[in-house]
């Protein structure tokens, strides 16, 4: 039996680089994203084009029955993987009191819960004979507390915290776990706005989303606990390791203040405009 | 000379090339159906043909290129529109509509931009609208390429460059593609005993926005510079209704056309091999099947 891949927010920017990745790879995929016809079609173009075998299921990784009925339909397909990509997450960037309450929990559930409830469903039904092989979606900003994303960085935290701590735990039992940790990424026009907003540090430090997917891979093939895309991030990273906290919180909180303010700027002028 | 009474479909017709190509088209008494992605910019661009040439035979479609399902739908949308005005056939398709972007990005079937609207919508669109174009006197397909298809080849390992995206190699994939796609075209096309002919039309550098579509930073600056050298629309537009109209064209046998002249293609762009390899991936990657 093959490699089988199952991989969350796969309809997404970076979700669907991991899918193709996959898929150009030879892997046979389980994909999942909330909405299920953006699925189906890339589902239908990645079986016409590299004749991996893919299969697909809409659900709201948010919502414990949404994910109740996801694990159900994977066991009754008799699904065994060997690889987890859990891509799903979100941001609600900006100020930390101008957030509701229904953003606050729906960041914890999907960033949070989610992950950890699919990694621990998804290693029962992990191939016995293969290295099972994980995947948790980081981000640089786990590395600094970031002001105005506050909450996101926070939660990205976790994920890199876990997931050192997961790999190191299931070290001899067969699996990997690494944690991905990427700068912003040009996925959608937002995205690709927010990286222009931050000018030139925005864009040196973003790297193509192709490119992230398959150097993942690699390094997921080989066990590798962190990587961190573009020789720029690594460097920023590690300047942030040696600096004190405090400070790195209040460089980066006027460098995203101010981004943010920029990013705000431009979105009244192109309300205006139009 | 010309028989200027043609239906025609442009795509990419709201601006550049493609607005001046209608315009002229229309002008000429031809019936021309233009596609657009913004509803609102085909809305305007019909006004404004018909605020030149009023009683102009023009209709625009708005669709997506960049997915497949909506290149499908563009089609049947040009079958609805032609039929309901009292057409059976086709005589010109101009795939012309083209895209540039900085950064890798992914179209909802999982392709590379570029290579999804620049290389795959003409490539399914004029898969979709050969059965019409049979029903014409004399069907022909042209495709907007570029001199930037010269000195470049196909990487196949990694050909929509995720790896290793870098916009300007994209992009002279793409338009490589182009050339590629017209000569494999003609080739099975000839071996099937039909009278469609494809051509590929070379416009020169050309003042227009395309390289402000998805792009920023130096390529932006650069283009802003580059574009101001080139020439109006006008000029290859020119050349693109003398393709869809005048005989001459098809009697001569070449495919590669700049300033109403024949030009010699690259040689990579005419290798057999290499245009049967990109058709057959590329009918993978459509989902066409058994032809």
């Amino acid at each position: 039996m093959g490699t089988t891949a199952f991989i969350t927010g796969a309809a997404g920017g970076l979700g669907k680089a991991f899918a193709v990745e996959c898929a150009s790879r030879g892997f046979d995929l389980f994909l999942t994203d909330i909405s299920e016809t953006p699925l189906s079609r890339l589902s239908d173009s990645l079986r016409n084009t590299y004749g991996t075998d893919v299969h697909c299921y809409g659900c709201d990784l948010t919502d414990a029955d949404s994910r109740a009925a996801l694990y159900a339909y994977v066991k009754s397909g008799g699904f065994l993987f060997n690889f987890l990509i859990n891509v799903a997450g979100l941001d609600f960037e900006g100020a930390f009191e101008e957030r509701t309450p229904d953003q606050i929990r729906t960041m914890l559930r999907l960033n949070i819960e989610a992950n950890l409830e699919l990694t621990h469903e998804l290693l029962k039904l992990r191939d016995p004979a293969m290295t099972f092989r994980i995947i948790n979606v980081s981000s640089l900003a786990a590395f600094y507390p970031m002001p105005v994303k506050a909450m996101y960085s926070a939660s990205k935290r976790f994920l890199l915290n876990f997931s050192r701590a997961l790999g190191e735990e299931l070290r001899s039992r067969n699996v990997t776990v690494t944690a991905l940790c990427p700068a912003g990424m040009p996925t959608t026009p937002e995205c690709i706005e927010a990286i222009e907003a931050q000018g030139f540090a925005g864009r040196i430090t973003t790297c193509n989303v192709g490119y992230v997917a398959s150097k993942t891979i690699d390094m997921a093939l080989r066990g590798k606990p962190v990587y961190i895309p573009g020789l720029p991030n690594r460097i920023l990273q590690a300047a942030g390791s040696i600096i004190p906290e405090s400070i790195v919180a209040r460089v980066v909180g006027s460098r995203w203040n101010a981004a943010h303010g920029r990013r705000m700027q431009r979105q009244k002028t192109f309300k205006a405009f139009s | 000379m010309e028989n200027a009474d043609k239906t025609i479909v442009i795509t990419g017709a709201t601006s550049g090339i493609g607005l001046a190509a209608a315009k002229e088209l229309v002008l000429k008494g031809s019936y021309v159906i233009g596609t657009g992605r913004s509803e609102e910019r085909c809305r305007s661009a019909e006004q404004e043909i018909i605020g030149i040439c009023p009683g102009a035979k023009i209709s625009y479609l708005a669709a997506d290129l960049s997915s497949l399902s909506e290149v499908r739908r563009l089609a049947a949308g040009i079958r609805e529109t032609l039929a309901k005005d009292g057409f059976s056939h086709l005589d010109v398709l101009i795939n012309n509509a083209g895209t540039v972007s900085s950064w890798y990005v992914s179209t909802v079937d999982g392709f590379e931009l570029q290579f999804a609207v620049n290389h795959l919508a003409p490539f399914l669109l004029t898969h979709e609208l050969l059965p019409l174009l049979g029903r014409s006197q004399a069907g022909t397909v042209i495709c907007t390429s570029s001199g930037s298809h010269y000195r470049t080849r196909l990487r196949w390992n990694d050909i929509m460059l995720r790896k290793h995206y870098n916009t300007l190699l994209a992009y002279k994939q793409t338009k490589l593609a182009n050339v590629l796609f017209v000569t494999e075209l003609n080739r099975r096309l000839a071996a099937a005993g039909s009278s469609i002919k494809a051509f590929a039309l070379d416009p020169g550098l050309v003042n227009t926005d395309i390289g402000f579509k998805g792009t920023l930073g130096i390529a932006r600056i650069v283009w802003q510079f580059r574009s101001k050298g080139g020439t109006p629309p006008e000029i290859p537009a020119r050349s693109m209704a003398y393709l869809a109209l005048d005989p001459v064209p098809r009697s001569t046998g070449k495919i590669y056309w700049k300033d109403c002249r024949p030009k010699e293609p690259s040689a990579y762009s005419q290798r057999p091999d290499i245009a049967k390899r990109l058709w057959e991936l590329s009918e993978r990657m459509c989902g066409i099947v058994g032809r």
